[in-house]
C-alpha cells in the first residue's frame, strides 16, 4: 500500500511538472498514465486510465491540449451517448490521424460513478458505439474498430463531484 | 488447495436435521443417557435402562402435552415495520460429554449460541436478553426445564434451551423453544447434525427454526452471499455466509469481475468477467469448480439473469446495434430477442413463476422500470413514473414486490414497488445505493452503498426499518451482492 501511495504521489508530481504531457506510470494496472492539464477534481484525486497512444496525440484528456494537438477522448453529457459538436471535431481529427495508418483500434466507452452498474455498462457501450460510428462515417474501415464498455469501472479521475464526473463520461480511441 | 476441494468446501452439503418425537428417538438410538433430566422427571434417569419402556411411555405422554404446536400464543407479525422486537432469552447450549453429563470445559454450546443470538438480533425482530440477568444457568435450564416464573420476571417472552455433543466427527445439537407466558413448548424438540467444522451452519439452522416458529415464515440465516470484493485496485469474486463469516475468494487477479448471480438452486453462479478482453458472461459450477462461457456475442454481453427453473437466462447484448434483452438456453441454444427499440434495455429479472421479466429501459427518455412477458417480450407495461432515474430491478422471490434503485436529487435509493406499479416507497436514503438483492424469504434486501471511495454491503427490511451493515473482514469493500437461496 505504501508503495502505491508513493507511486501515486510521484505520478501526480510528475504530472504537474509535465503540464499537458502524459507520464508513464510504472505502478500496478495496465499501463495507467497520469492525466494532467484537464483540472483534477477538488480532492486531487488519483487517476488511472489505459495509456499508450502515439506521441502525436499527447494530450490524454482531449480538452487542454495545445492548439492543433487534439486528444483521442470525447466527453458526454450526463446519461447521454450523443456526440457533442466538440466530440465530433475530436473524432474527425482522430479519423484523419488513423487514416494515415492501418492498425486496429479499440473504442472504449465510460461513465461516471452515478447510476447502476448494468445501466452504465449499456450506456458506456452506447458511447463507444456512437464514437465508432462517427469514425466509420469519416472513412475508417469498420473492420479496424472494436468497441468495449467499461461502464463505471475505470474512471479517469476519482473525484466525486461534477468536474470529475464530467471527465469520466467519455469515449476513448485506443490504438491496439 | 485444489479447486475441487475448495469448491467442495464452498458448497458442501451440510448435515441433516430431524424433527422427531425427541425422547423416543433418544431411547431407540440407545442415547437415553444424554438427556439427563427433563422437566422435573429427572428421577427417571436414575432408574437406568430397566426403565426404558416406562420412559418411552412417560415421554410420549410428555409430548402429547408439550409437543403440540402452540398456536395463537407467541408470534411476530413480520409485515409490520418498526415493531417492538420480541424479547427472547437465548441461553448457551450445554456441552455434553459422551456419557451425557454436562461438560463445563466445552465451548461449542457457547459459540453456537453467539451465532444464533447475532442472527436473531440482526433480523430486528428479536431482542436477545442479557444472559447476566438469567435466573437459571444453561445446565439448570436444560436439565430441569424452564422455570417460567423466573423467565417472566426478567421479561422474556420466549426461552431457548439446547445441548450439543459430538459423535463420530459430527456435531449434534438439540434444542427446544419455550413460550414463557403459556408455559409450553413452541413446536417440538429438534435435532441438527452436521460435520463439526460446519458448526456455524448448525447455529444458523437453529436460528432459522426459531424465526420460522415465531414468525410463521421461512428464515434466511442458512444462506450465502456472492459479491465483488475490492481492495486497492483489486476486484475479485467472493462468497460468504449471510452474516459475513466464512468468506471464500473465488478469483483474485486484476481482471474486472462484476454482477455475480446465484442460480435458483444456489449451486451455480453467473458473473461478468473481462478476462477475455470484452465483458463476457461465465457460469461457475460451485460443486465442480467448472466454468463455462455463456456465449461470446460481439459488443456488450452483460446483465445475466437466471430463469426460476434454472434452464434459461435473460441477457443483455449489444450486437444488434443497441443494448437489447435476449432469452437464451444456458447450454447455448435458442437465442431469442425480447426487446426491440433504439433505447437501452437491460437488467432483466424474472418473476418467481418465470412468466414475466422486469427490466430497465430508457425508451421513454429516462431510465425506468418495465415489465414484459418472458416468453416473447410482449405485453410491455411501464411500472415507474416518479423520478428521472429508476434502474436495476430485482423481483422478490415471494413475487409481491420488485426492488430497484431510484435516483433523484443527487441521491440513489433502494426502493420497492409492487408488480402492478403501485405502492412504491423508498427504503433507504443515501448518496449511492445500488444492486438490490432479496433474502430467500423476500423480507430483507441486501444492497451496496457507496460513500466516497468506500463501498459497503447493507441490509434493510422490506418495511424500510432495521438498516444494518454487513461487516466484512480485512476492511474490504463489497459490491454487486447476490443473495443465495436457502442452503440446506
Amino acid at each position: 500500500m505504501k508503495r502505491l501511495v508513493t507511486i501515486f504521489i510521484t505520478v501526480l508530481f510528475l504530472g504537474t511538472l509535465a503540464g499537458c504531457g502524459a507520464v508513464p506510470n510504472e505502478g500496478p494496472g495496465d499501463g495507467a498514465s497520469s492525466q494532467a492539464g484537464g483540472g483534477v477534481g477538488g480532492d486531487g484525486s488519483s487517476v488511472g486510465r489505459p495509456g499508450g497512444y502515439g506521441s502525436n496525440l499527447d494530450d490524454p484528456n482531449g480538452t487542454g491540449g495545445m492548439r492543433g494537438e487534439m486528444g483521442r477522448l470525447v466527453h458526454f453529457d450526463f446519461n447521454s451517448a450523443m456526440l457533442t459538436a466538440e466530440g465530433e471535431e475530436i473524432l474527425a481529427y482522430n479519423a484523419r490521424q488513423l487514416s494515415k495508418t492501418s492498425g486496429r483500434i479499440q473504442v472504449e466507452g465510460h461513465c461516471d460513478e452515478r447510476g447502476t452498474r448494468e445501466y452504465n455498462l449499456a450506456l458506456g457501450q452506447q458511447r463507444a458505439d456512437a464514437a465508432a460510428r462517427y469514425l466509420i462515417s469519416q472513412g475508417i474501415d469498420a473492420s479496424r474498430i472494436k468497441t468495449i464498455s467499461y461502464g463505471k469501472e475505470r474512471p479517469l479521475v476519482r473525484g466525486h463531484e461534477d468536474q470529475s464526473w464530467a471527465q469520466n463520461r467519455r469515449a476513448e480511441v485506443v490504438p491496439q | 488447495m485444489g479447486q475441487v476441494s475448495l469448491t467442495g468446501l464452498i458448497m458442501g452439503r451440510w448435515g441433516s436435521d430431524q424433527q422427531f418425537d425427541f425422547f423416543k428417538e433418544y431411547v431407540r438410538n440407545g442415547m437415553a443417557g444424554i438427556v439427563t433430566c427433563r422437566w422435573g422427571f429427572g428421577f427417571l434417569n436414575w432408574a437406568g435402562i430397566a426403565m426404558k419402556k416406562l420412559r418411552i411411555a412417560v415421554f410420549s405422554l410428555l409430548f402429547l402435552v408439550y409437543g403440540a404446536p402452540a398456536y395463537g400464543a407467541l408470534s411476530i407479525d413480520i409485515t409490520k415495520g418498526g415493531l417492538q422486537p420480541l424479547p427472547i432469552a437465548l441461553s448457551d447450549f450445554v456441552d455434553l460429554s459422551p456419557d451425557g453429563t454436562a461438560s463445563p470445559q466445552g465451548t461449542s454450546g457457547h459459540r453456537i449460541n453467539e451465532v444464533v443470538t447475532a442472527d436473531l438480533e440482526r433480523s430486528g425482530l428479536f431482542k436477545p436478553l442479557d444472559p447476566a440477568t438469567f435466573l437459571q444457568t444453561p445446565v439448570e435450564l436444560w436439565q430441569q426445564g424452564p422455570n417460567f416464573r423466573g423467565w417472566r420476571l426478567i421479561g422474556a417472552d420466549a426461552v431457548v434451551s439446547g445441548a450439543v455433543h459430538e459423535k463420530d466427527g459430527k456435531l449434534i445439537a438439540d434444542f427446544f423453544l419455550h413460550d414463557v407466558y403459556q408455559g409450553s413448548l413452541v413446536g417440538k424438540g429438534k435435532r441438527f447434525t452436521a460435520p463439526v467444522r460446519d458448526w456455524r451452519h448448525v447455529a444458523h439452522r437453529i436460528a432459522d427454526e426459531i424465526y420460522t416458529r415465531l414468525t410463521g415464515e421461512s428464515g434466511y440465516f442458512t444462506s450465502r452471499i456472492a459479491f465483488v470484493a475490492n481492495k486497492g485496485d483489486m476486484k475479485w469474486l467472493a462468497l460468504m455466509d449471510q452474516d459475513g463469516a466464512n468468506r471464500v475468494d473465488l478469483t483474485r487477479d486484476r481482471t474486472i469481475v462484476l454482477t455475480p448471480r446465484f442460480a435458483p438452486a444456489g449451486e451455480q453462479l453467473f458473473y461478468l468477467s473481462y478476462e477475455r478482453g470484452p465483458p463476457r458472461i461465465f457460469r461457475w459450477d460451485l460443486y465442480t469448480g467448472k466454468r463455462t462461457i455463456q456465449g461470446d456475442y460481439p459488443g456488450l454481453n452483460s446483465a445475466p439473469a437466471w430463469s426460476p427453473d434454472g434452464r434459461s437466462m435473460a441477457v443483455t447484448l449489444s450486437m444488434d446495434g443497441n443494448s437489447e434483452i435476449y432469452l437464451r438456453d444456458i447450454h447455448g441454444g435458442g437465442l431469442r430477442r425480447l426487446t426491440e427499440n433504439s433505447a437501452i434495455d437491460t437488467s432483466p429479472s424474472f418473476s418467481p413463476d418465470g412468466s414475466q421479466i422486469v427490466f430497465n429501459s430508457d425508451r421513454g427518455g429516462s431510465p425506468q422500470i418495465y415489465v414484459m412477458d418472458a416468453a416473447d417480450g410482449g405485453n410491455v407495461r411501464r411500472l415507474t413514473f416518479e423520478g428521472s432515474y429508476n434502474a436495476a430491478p430485482c423481483w422478490s422471490p415471494r413475487g409481491d414486490y420488485i426492488a430497484y434503485v431510484s435516483g433523484g436529487g443527487g441521491r440513489f435509493r433502494i426502493s420497492v414497488i409492487d408488480p402492478k406499479g403501485q405502492n412504491s416507497r423508498a427504503l433507504t436514503d443515501s448518496w449511492m445505493d445500488e444492486s438490490p438483492t432479496w433474502s430467500p424469504n423476500g423480507r430483507v434486501i441486501l444492497f451496496s452503498r457507496q460513500a466516497g471511495s468506500q463501498t459497503r454491503l447493507y441490509t434493510v427490511d422490506l418495511t424500510g426499518h432495521n438498516e444494518r451493515l454487513v461487516s466484512l473482514d480485512d476492511d474490504l469493500n463489497g459490491s454487486d451482492p447476490s443473495w443465495s437461496p436457502l442452503i440446506r
